[in-house]
């Protein structure tokens, strides 16, 4: 505890000491071209959820949180130190302005989504919170270790230490456990994956361009098969638990944001019929909440077992 | 024509049984289709083997057995409480507009299927069940014995009032538990569609417990309802106690109702629609009504489901969908020919 | 002669005290309604003085200025106070438009489907085409028109009866519920979220475009009311012939159901279909004027009470969640009628 609360006043401090120190003008220039410009660092952040979650790791503790779920949910959250950090918002569209207010920020960070034209927690919170200062942040494409180094970019910008022994080590384990998995993928050149999302309705295929981690998969050898018909905004084939076989992967990959997905696809008598499913050549998918190294390194591990010990032999 | 002939009766009588049989004719023409047709292309011939001669290596037997056979027997089940409910509703409110979602009973059991899956973390289908029945049973209670306040009783205006009253209180619970919690928003958004697919046997087994006691105790209030379309006077002066012939049809409507949510979502329009359907074949005689819209109500389901199962390969749209545009023009086509507000 | 004299003596003897009745409800709901305004402004988590509250309001007329505060007090307070009170307003007369008109408590727009058509559409510019902002509010706005013309429509039957268009409206109201939860399975969490978000009604990040827009609305709106309800009450007292006469009815009718779905539909494109307020402004201004008058103005204030309350309630009652405004009305709403049921003892009398 002592140590934890230690840790973080260090970081504390060393997020507020550039700013104190040097009154030089601060820029940052989004993904969408438009460059927010101020007086000095800005050291009081008031982040989303996301934007958090990729921060903290890189020593950037936002002064307040506004999250689309209660903090305990949000699965981009998870193992983050949260203390001292004000949340002013646990449901969709909904932030608390004078809790933000008083907070007197000097930069909001989210994450921008160019296919939805909008910036995380949607536009209800971010005119709501616009008045108070700038809003910036890294936007969303088609990778997350791209995403990560944005991060590092407007982290190391906003004054992070990022050769601190800590960040760095999050660096290389994620190094590692990358290596790891390329060394996995050219192993086994035959071996096919599929990305799912089980519904109690209905089979959802994902598409891998509608995903950024799946891309990146993608770019280190996992041969992920693409859906024939995806739907008119390119992220999943809605396949009828009838035609559950229309795809036979040697590995299943399944959206991991909750636990509920796997018992839903593990209820249907006709899961099996794929011969992964039968074969237990199931893994998980961090689907869409990936944004630090150590989560990345975490779920890549687990990945890379699944892929040593699938058979890339079982389906032709 | 004061006094119809007996012969004029007794036609009619025997019209309206042999009705009843085409009408279980079809039920099983739909059962048919419902086991035939899907988002799988599956032959005749295999269908039948799968039937006499089921193999568990055959991909397309093990389908029939699995989805489709869990799916039928549920979507009739389900049908037919949807349709018996709505009737007994109708029937005992002499409301023109009672049906379980509009007397806040559907709202009752998703808000408690909502809290299962936000507060407890409860997932399975299985449990919805008892969590939907718990709700819907609540609900009704609740509806009632607010409408059945003051001198008049529960009079069809103040029943819908506070089923409207129920339903929107009910869902601005829902609402603000879905905007809270993104993990159960995921969950139930499929759940509240209403839907018949990825149900297996073991939800039927569990809600047909309650259906065989719905059905006995709506076949059962039939005279009782045509006592009281006449009028609670005349019901009265018939020697019929009017509170208990109500709290009995309200019973076995909200365990009807309870029991269908619970095994496919809350499917809206077929309570409202195959009544009104019925009593245009039948006429205003409950001892018709009721079984007419026990037959009717699982025809105008699987149908549905089958249409929905093939409209969009190799996808399925969900029944609770196509019921409504199926039959939302009826019910609209029916209110625009009859004089409804006289039940 | 005497009984006669007597008669109107009584008669001008029940107006007057009608007309006391009359205002002295108008005098409470607006006293109620300014003290509840007033809370508004001062309640927060950005504690400002009372004294400050007011300094600020005055502001722009003595020109002394404090950043942080005149923030909070008059670019958030004020506005989102101010448009709760105009939608509560226009939510309001759209519903007792629709109740007097079809003689019918449910017949309010959340209930015979025009609030629905407005969601459909809005939840299909969300989902479908990716829309946002005011794309959505000018595609609900056109949902609830097209809704209300195609109930009136299927209701044309040599006339529109009331059973007729509640019924139709309810069929309607299913059917776009149905397409919403279709599109609400085919979308994904994120955007099913932003369309639930506005399904609910929210007066966060309530700006000066809203209330301009509301405003200029209510300014043609609110004559409108006025001209066609006394048109309807002299029609209705005069002694034309019977057909001129329904001719005339039935052309203020139809005048006015356009102003009560125009009510609703800005409303809705401004917050969104926030339930309820629209179904029980009417009821309970006319459970308090017991009789006393068709309760128009007085339902337009409860309106606005209701709305503000509800959102002062859904801002404040739990201390780490700010609820959408649309949560707590369905639920103030909904006990506020069942308690009305509750103590009614006239059956059927509720509207």
């Amino acid at each position: 505890m002592t140590r934890k609360f230690l840790t973080s006043l260090v970081f504390a401090t060393l997020a507020l000491l550039p700013g104190a120190a040097s009154a030089e003008p601060w820029g940052y220039t989004d993904g969408t071209g438009n460059t927010v410009n101020l007086d000095a660092v800005p050291t009081r952040i008031i982040a989303s959820q996301d934007a958090a979650a990729g921060l903290i790791p890189l020593g950037i503790r936002p002064v307040g949180i506004y999250a689309d779920s209660p903090v305990a949910d949000a699965k981009a959250l998870q193992g983050l130190d949260l203390t001292g950090i004000e949340i002013i918002g646990q449901a969709w569209g909904e932030v608390d302005i004078e809790k933000a207010a008083a907070l007197a920020p000097d930069l909001i960070i989210a994450e921008y989504w160019p296919l939805d034209k909008a910036w995380s927690g949607g536009e209800d919170v971010v005119n709501a919170l616009s008045p108070l200062a700038p809003i910036t942040g890294v936007t969303q494409g088609d990778s997350v270790l791209a995403l990560i180094e944005d991060y590092e970019a407007l982290a190391a910008g906003l004054g992070a230490d990022l050769s601190k022994s800590e960040i760095a080590a999050d660096k290389r384990a994620f190094e590692t456990s990358l290596a790891a998995f390329k060394a996995a993928t050219s192993a086994k050149p035959d071996l096919t994956a599929l990305a799912v999302w089980a519904g109690p309705d209905a089979l959802y295929v994902a598409a891998t361009s509608g995903a950024a981690e799946l891309v990146d998969f993608k770019n280190w050898g996992l041969n992920l098969i693409d859906p024939e018909i995806a739907d008119d905004r390119g992220y999943w084939e809605t396949l009828s638990w009838e035609n559950a076989d229309k795809y036979q992967p040697d590995l299943i990959l399944v959206d991991n944001r909750q636990a509920a997905t796997m018992e839903t696809a593990l209820a249907q008598p006709t899961w099996t019929l794929m011969k992964a499913a039968e074969a237990v050549a199931v893994a998980d998918w961090p689907a869409f909440w990936l944004r630090n190294y150590r989560a990345y390194a975490d779920e890549l591990d687990k990945l890379t077992a699944a892929i040593n010990a699938a058979d890339e032999n079982l389906t032709q | 024509m004061v006094s119809a002939p007996a012969s004029v009766v007794t036609t009619r009588g025997t019209a309206l049984a042999l009705g009843l049989f085409c009408l279980v004719a079809a039920v099983v023409l739909v059962a048919f289709l419902s086991i035939t047709v899907g988002a799988r292309p599956i032959d005749l011939q295999t269908v039948w083997s799968s039937l006499t001669a089921f193999n568990p290596q055959s991909t397309d037997h093990r389908i029939i057995w699995d989805l489709r056979l869990p799916r039928t027997v549920i979507g009739l089940a389900v049908g037919a409480a949807l349709g018996l409910s709505g009737a007994v509703l109708q029937g005992a409110t002499r409301n023109p507009l009672a049906d379980p979602s509009i007397l806040g009973i559907h709202s009752g059991a998703a808000v408690f299927v909502v809290l299962g899956v936000a507060v407890f973390g409860i997932t399975q289908l299985s449990l919805y069940v008892w969590l939907a029945l718990i709700g819907a049973g609540i609900a009704m209670l609740v509806v009632y014995s607010v409408a059945s306040l003051g001198r008049e009783g529960a009079t069809p205006i103040k029943l819908a009032l506070a089923g409207a009253a129920m339903t929107a209180a009910m869902q601005s619970v829902t609402s603000a538990i879905l905007l809270t919690s993104p993990r159960t928003l995921d969950e139930i958004r499929f759940w509240q569609v209403g839907s018949l697919a990825g149900r297996d046997m073991a939800i039927f087994v569990q809600v047909a417990p309650f259906l065989a006691v719905g059905v006995v105790l709506a076949l059962a209030s039939g005279r009782m309802l045509d006592g009281l379309s006449m009028g609670e006077d005349v019901a009265r002066a018939l020697g019929q106690n009017v509170g208990r012939s109500r709290a009995m049809a309200g019973l076995a409507a909200v365990i009807l109702a309870g029991a269908a949510t619970a095994a496919a979502g809350p499917i809206a329009f077929v309570g409202l629609t195959v009544p009104h359907v019925a009593r245009a074949i039948t006429g205003p005689n409950y001892r018709w009504i009721l079984p007419y819209s026990m037959l009717l109500a699982p025809i105008l389901l699987l149908a549905a489901d089958v249409i929905g199962r093939v409209i969009a390969p190799p996808g399925e749209v969900q029944v609770g969908i196509v019921t409504a545009f199926l039959g939302a023009p009826v019910f609209i086509a029916l209110v625009r020919r009859r004089r409804l507000a006289t039940l | 002669m005497k009984t006669a004299l007597d008669a109107s003596g009584t008669v001008r003897h029940i107006r007057r005290r009608l007309a006391a009745r009359r205002r002295l409800v108008t005098l409470a709901l607006l006293a109620v309604l300014a003290l509840t305004f007033a809370a508004a402004l001062y309640l927060g988590d950005y504690y400002v003085p009372p004294g400050e509250v007011v300094r600020s309001l005055l502001s722009p007329l003595t020109g002394h200025v404090d950043k942080g505060i005149d923030f909070i007090v008059l670019n958030v307070r004020l506005p989102r106070a101010t448009l709760a009170v105009l939608t509560g307003m226009s939510f309001a007369l759209s519903g007792i438009i629709f109740q007097t008109l079809l003689r019918n408590p449910l017949a309010s727009p959340d209930i015979i489907g025009i609030s629905h058509g407005a969601s459909a559409s809005a939840v299909f510019c969300i989902i479908a085409l990716g829309m946002s902002g005011l794309a959505v509010s000018l595609g609900a706005l056109s949902g609830a028109i097209l809704t209300a013309l195609v109930i009136y429509a299927l209701s044309w039957r040599g006339g529109v009866t009331a059973y007729r268009v509640v019924l139709i409206g309810i069929g309607m109201a299913a059917i776009m519920s149905a397409v919403m939860s279709y599109l609400f399975t085919r979308a994904r969490l994120f955007e099913v979220q932003q369309a639930l978000g506005w399904l609910v009604g929210s007066l966060n990040a309530s700006g000066s475009d809203d209330i301009a827009a509301m405003a200029g609305a209510l300014a043609i709106l609110l004559p409108a009311t006025v001209v066609l309800v006394r048109s309807l009450d002299a029609l209705q007292l005069g002694d034309d012939t019977a057909t001129a006469l329904g001719a005339r009815i039935e052309a203020v009718r139809l005048g006015l159901i356009v102003v009560g779905v125009a009510y609703a539909a800005f409303a809705t494109a401004a917050v969104g279909p926030v339930s309820f307020v629209a179904f029980v402004a009417g009821p309970i201004a006319r459970n308090l004027l017991a009789g006393s008058g068709k309760g128009f103005p007085q339902a337009a204030i409860v309106g606005a009470l209701v709305m503000l309350a509800s959102d002062l309630v859904a801002q404040h009652a739990l201390p780490m969640v700010q609820l959408p405004v649309g949560v707590v009305t369905g639920l103030f709403g909904a006990l506020f009628l069942l308690w009305l049921l509750v103590v009614s003892n006239r059956a059927g009398r509720v509207n």
